[in-house]
């Protein structure tokens, strides 16, 4: 369990009056998820480091209008969503963002030295997530990797539940079937 | 196709109240494809979970260190001559500031000359540059006449000044001329003395 003697709830309303500090703290505790999150849907460090200093500098200057400090991180992950479809609609402003796919790295999602899961396997699950339309795999990233509740998900992708639970599943379906294979092996 | 009374995938992702999980978890007890079902999901969630967060390669905030940081006032310092968009933003800010300056203490413009014109006819434009045209002939005129007057004052007055002189030199002349005339008569007389006293 991790000890925090200042809640995020806390440091929001000091932040919101313009305590750099308090601001920082904040930051330093959802840098790195909301760094993930825009890396998994953009599959691009630097596009995701880029939208990541976006998602905060918006963040700060915005703070004053978060009414409820328990609604901050859908608040968070919603800049995040923006700033990262905002990015896609400049790069290719002709395309519909449905259609959209994200850059594929050349060895998809790395994994930090200290993995416990074979390189295959995280391969394939970063190959895997690659095939998902760029909703399905927001979702799965939002649920999965970020555990946010289907409530909250609506909010930050502003559509329906049932819209999110349709995407998320069909996803994990589709997730199921192309990982079976290497689960089937053992890996 | 699970025959779970609610959704095994709400299930996996704890979406479900309390009292819908212990009816799910009643019936994938007695439920063997609804077991392997979600025993598969439960397998897919983990190898998802295979692939895990990467570290941010460049810290977007700084969380201050009261130990090592400078005092209040030099890190404000630092920070404001080690920021060029901060100095640049302040340049700005002073040129804005002097131009509001400028602008407000600007005076009032002198009524426009030209807004009478405005008024005015065709006729009356005309009448006036003639008027104008006129003046500044007789004004021409007025020069020239001037200037004549002085050149002929001017020449008399040179003319006078030689008449003066030409009157100087004949006086001396003449003055001359009759001293000679009696230092010429004085020495005829001298001599005519001396013949008489001669003879």
């Amino acid at each position: 369990m991790i000890f925090r003697a200042v809640e995020d709830a806390d440091l929001i309303p000091q932040a919101a009056r313009g305590n750099v500090e308090a601001y920082n703290l904040l930051v330093s505790r959802w840098e790195k998820r909301v760094y993930n999150y825009l890396l998994r849907i953009t599959a691009n460090r630097e596009d995701a480091l880029d939208l990541t200093q976006d998602v905060f500098l918006k963040a700060y200057q915005n703070l004053r209008k978060l009414d409820d400090t328990s609604r901050f991180a859908p608040w968070l992950y919603r800049i995040a969503h923006n700033e990262a479809y905002s990015m896609f609609r400049k790069r290719r402003p002709e395309t519909d963002v449905d259609e959209l796919e994200p850059e594929s790295t050349e060895t998809g999602i790395t994994v930090g030295g200290s993995s416990v899961f074979p390189m295959e396997l995280t391969l394939a699950v970063a190959s895997a997530l690659e095939r998902l339309s760029k909703e399905q795999r927001e979702a799965v990233v939002l649920k999965i990797y970020q555990g946010f509740k289907f409530e909250e998900m609506s909010e930050i992708l502003e559509c329906p539940v049932s819209t999110v639970k349709s995407r998320l599943y069909t996803a994990l379906e589709l997730l199921k079937k192309e990982l079976a294979p290497i689960q089937a092996r053992g890996v | 196709m699970s025959c779970s009374p609610f959704d095994l995938k709400d299930y996996l992702f704890q979406e479900l109240p309390a009292n819908q999980r212990r009816e799910v978890e009643k019936h994938v007890a007695a439920c063997e494809p609804c077991r392997e079902e979600l025993a598969g999901l439960r397998l897919t969630q983990t190898a998802l979970l295979a692939l895990q967060d990467e570290e941010i390669p460049q810290r977007i905030g700084f969380v201050s260190d009261p130990i090592f940081e400078p005092s209040p006032w030099r890190r404000a310092w630092a920070a404001f001559w080690g920021s060029g968009p901060r100095l640049g933003f302040a340049a700005a800010a002073m040129l804005s500031a002097a131009l509001v300056f400028a602008t407000v203490n600007r005076p009032a413009p002198a009524p426009a000359p030209h807004s009478q014109t405005a008024t005015l006819t065709a006729a009356e434009i005309d009448a006036r540059i003639d008027a104008r045209v006129r003046q500044a002939a007789l004004e021409i005129e007025a020069s020239q006449t001037k200037k004549a007057e002085q050149l002929v004052a001017s020449v008399k007055q040179r003319d006078a000044a030689k008449l003066n002189e030409l009157v100087r030199m004949a006086s001396a002349q003449t003055e001359y001329f009759l001293q000679q005339n009696a230092e010429l008569r004085s020495q005829v007389h001298s001599s005519n003395v001396l013949g008489e006293a001669t003879r």
